[in-house]
């Protein structure tokens, strides 16, 4: 019995304190308040985007290949621009025993979108000259006339070049461009107001929820490890994901969702630590807030706060490094693997899918790396021409720009192998301008560990 | 660094079975020596041992010095050896380089077994190995500047397996860039043709062929115990007696033996001298008006000489083309 009680009462502390890790409630703070709320935490409208952007994707990959383009691409531009009627969920969608409690985007959040919210300057990476949204669009109607969202002429694989772009261009530029950056100065969205009339959190408390939802953690995933939260995402750990035990998961809170699923899926490698350094900064950074009270912050606390905030970019740039680095070396072995294909005469289809498929998430989390809140400048430009408008095709041919019908122009490209090595100097680059650490496919590290199986050489020896 | 730390590194090589000197193989060695003393030069056995042992060629002056620069160049050689080139950066380089080759295309042969890619790759790094240790040695010899360093490995009156460790600091550096580059290159070169199927044969972590030349007896090289094979063996491999005859004094034995493991490039480059009753021989450098035992002349002497003939231009320019006239 004295055992029970010692195991019952652990249990409760343990519980306890992991609690103090959840981003799921923090006390209404606002002055004046007088209504019934009592948690004045709340980001359903980026998880809404959140499924959108999943939605979106799913649907990038159901054209037939032309007799459905029209209405698949007004389907998908609902996605994107939003529509005034409740919208399906497309994905994340039960799975087996992963029910999912939400089946309507308005059970979420109403009336959202993803165009609003997409970064507005020039894409430099992608041919043509267009803005973000103007890109997005490009890239939807061209997917509706694909057969499942490839394109075997170009190369182009729809779903992730939207998907992985679109992570960028509304998740991470709306988060550290926006609300992490403008919103965090005195004197907008000040504390000691309401973020708009009638709502019962701060503009501070609010700017910095949005902030949080767009990483897309879940509430409770500090209190997981990476490869816990890894699979939330990839729908295989009911028990990690359903936090209140009430055999549904809230998408509101108990999902990962975007670059916190690709943080956990690096850190899962144990190298790296971003999931948790970027959550715990927000979490950090959400307590100072609420700390004030209500009051405007001080200038002490919002030094504290701007610390919070530095980890939070340069983590989360990282991440996406990480991609880049990881789907540079993808791309590498594919055409290693297209090379062997060719020279046994073998059909390069299926490989050659493939390798658009690892393109397409290099090119899209190239240009994501691209809409953070600081220019890359010479290193986006590298970025952009190592990565090329489109990959290296069979014939020789390359895509390298629109005319002005929207139509691809491809002129002849470089050989494979030097599209291989442009692979390895993206690689390179990552690590030196970012500082990759997990380096998933590092497609020099057979050599360095060949070398550090061989050890230095005999320097000091004479004969 | 603790001085714990430092002292163990001072003297990880007789633990490492990587390095020569690893005690392992200086047991089999001892064991060697008395098998060739008992059964091919009909010594009994205590005076075999007493041979082995023989306090006057381990406790010589020259072995002291030998022992003295041993320390000193480890102390060198762990604050040196972050700066040193590493065979990465040489690896990488050319991998990118083999790249931009447009007929040579990366193929990773899945039809040839990874077993079969992992011999392969073990065996050309330790033939490619001991061929550009086999130049590397010789132009040691033929250019002034760098004779200026290796004579201080030569200035050995008398041989112990520490004697493999009497080199200037300054061409340990030479070394290690060669050991960069024949590693890069023949790394990055296979990893290149072969992906990640390269891998390297060993046994207790070392390349397999340079661990049978170290059961083999390779301490044996710098001793007085003259192990010598048969003629033809003579030239495919370097006895001991015909390293020991590369030491010495005669002028019938100089410019012979350079290779290391391997006497076919001696063979070949027309280097080759078979080995002679080492007694026979008086081993060192015949130059009078310098202590070759001395620390301060072993260290400083050759940057003086380095000095010199630098200063002198034309005999430096001269002296390059000296060698290719070799
Ligand atoms: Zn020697
Ligand atoms: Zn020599």
């Amino acid at each position: 019995m004295k055992k029970l009680i010692i195991l019952v009462s652990s249990l409760f502390f343990v519980t306890e304190a992991f609690a103090h890790h959840f981003y799921n409630k923090f006390p209404v703070t606002l002055k004046g308040y007088s209504g019934s709320k009592t948690n004045s935490v709340s980001y359903s409208g980026q998880i809404a985007r959140h499924v959108l952007h999943d939605s979106l994707k799913k649907l990038a990959g159901k054209g037939d290949g032309g007799s459905n383009a029209a209405s698949l691409e007004a389907q998908m531009m609902m996605y994107f621009k939003g529509s005034k009627e409740d919208l399906d969920i497309i994905a994340p969608k039960t799975k087996g025993d992963f029910k999912i409690k939400q089946t309507t985007l308005n059970q979420i959040s109403k009336g959202k979108n993803l165009s609003g919210k997409t970064y507005k300057g020039i894409i430099n990476g992608w041919p043509g000259q267009m803005t973000g949204p103007e890109v997005i669009e490009f890239m939807i109607k061209k997917a509706a006339k694909t057969k499942g969202g490839f394109d075997p002429s170009t190369g182009y694989n729809y779903p992730q070049l939207i998907s992985k772009f679109a992570m960028g261009a509304v998740f991470y530029n709306q988060s550290v461009d926006n609300y992490l950056d403008e919103k965090m100065t005195a004197d907008n969205k000040p504390n000691n107001k309401p973020y708009k009339d009638g709502a019962h959190y701060t503009g501070k408390e609010h700017s910095w929820d949005e902030a949080f939802g767009y990483w897309g953690a879940a509430s409770h995933g500090l209190g997981l490890d990476a490869k816990q939260n890894y699979n939330v995402t990839k729908m295989k750990d009911m028990a990690a994901a359903d936090q209140n035990k009430d055999g549904v998961v809230d998408l509101k809170h108990e999902m990962n969702f975007a670059h916190a699923y690709y943080a956990a899926s690096y850190d899962k490698g144990g190298k790296t630590n971003y999931y948790n350094t970027v959550t715990q900064a927000f979490l950090d950074g959400r307590k100072i807030i609420a700390g004030a009270k209500g009051d405007a912050l001080s200038a002490k606390e919002r030094a504290a706060l701007a610390g919070h905030i530095a980890i939070i970019n340069e983590n989360w740039e990282k991440v996406i490094a990480e991609s880049v680095f990881k789907y540079a070396g993808s791309v590498y072995k594919d055409i290693v693997k297209l090379e062997e294909i060719l020279a046994s005469n073998g059909n390069t289809d299926k490989q050659f899918s493939k390798y658009g498929k690892h393109w397409g998430e290099l090119k899209g989390f190239a240009l994501a790396l691209q809409t953070g809140k600081s220019n890359l400048g010479e290193t986006a430009v590298k970025l952009n021409r190592l990565t090329g408008f489109g990959p290296v095709l069979m014939n020789a041919s390359q895509v390298t720009g629109v005319d002005s019908q929207g139509n691809y122009l491809k002129e002849e490209a470089q050989s494979w192998g030097e599209f291989k090595l442009h692979m390895l100097k993206i690689q390179k680059l990552m690590v030196d301008k970012f500082g990759v650490k997990a380096k998933a496919s590092d497609m020099l590290s057979d050599m360095a560990d060949l070398a550090s199986k061989m050890g230095n050489s005999d320097s000091a020896e004479n004969d | 660094m603790t001085e714990g730390t430092f002292l163990t590194e001072i003297f990880e090589h007789f633990f490492d079975p990587k390095k020569r000197v690893f005690f392992g193989y200086l047991l089999v060695s001892i064991f060697l020596a008395l098998g060739w003393l008992v059964f091919f030069r009909n010594k009994s056995f205590k005076k075999a041992i007493t041979k082995i042992f023989d306090i006057k060629i381990l406790f010589s002056r020259s072995a002291r010095a030998d022992y003295k620069v041993f320390l000193i160049n480890r102390v060198f050689m762990i604050f040196l050896s972050p700066y040193l080139l590493s065979q990465m950066v040489v690896a990488t380089s050319i991998y990118y380089f083999l790249h931009s080759i447009p007929l040579f295309k990366t193929s990773h042969f899945p039809e040839i077994p990874a077993n079969a890619v992992a011999l392969l790759f073990t065996l050309s790094y330790f033939i490619f190995d001991d061929f550009t240790k086999y130049w590397v040695h010789r132009f040691m010899h033929k250019w002034p500047v760098l004779w200026a360093l290796h004579k201080v490995h030569h200035s050995a009156e008398t041989l112990n397996p520490i004697t493999v460790y009497r080199t200037h600091p300054l061409e340990g550096v030479v070394f290690s860039i060669r050991g960069a580059f024949t590693q890069g290159i023949v790394i990055s070169f296979f990893i290149y043709v072969f992906g990640n199927k390269v891998d390297l044969v060993t046994i207790l972590g070392v390349n397999v062929f340079v661990f049978a030349f170290h059961i083999a007896g390779s301490n044996l090289r710098h001793s007085h115990i003259g192990i010598q094979y048969w003629s033809w063996l003579e030239k495919l491999i370097i006895s001991p007696a015909q390293h020991q005859l590369h030491h010495s004094i005669d002028l019938r034995h100089y410019d012979k033996n350079f290779g290391a493991t391997l006497a076919l490039w001696d063979w070949i480059f027309g280097s080759l001298h078979h080995s002679e009753d080492v007694d026979s021989l008086v081993l060192g450098i015949e130059e009078d008006h310098i202590d070759h035992q001395s620390l301060r002349d072993l260290y400083i002497h050759p940057l003086k000489e380095i000095l010199q003939i630098s200063l002198s231009g034309f005999r430096g320019v001269k002296s390059i083309f000296t060698i290719f006239k070799t």
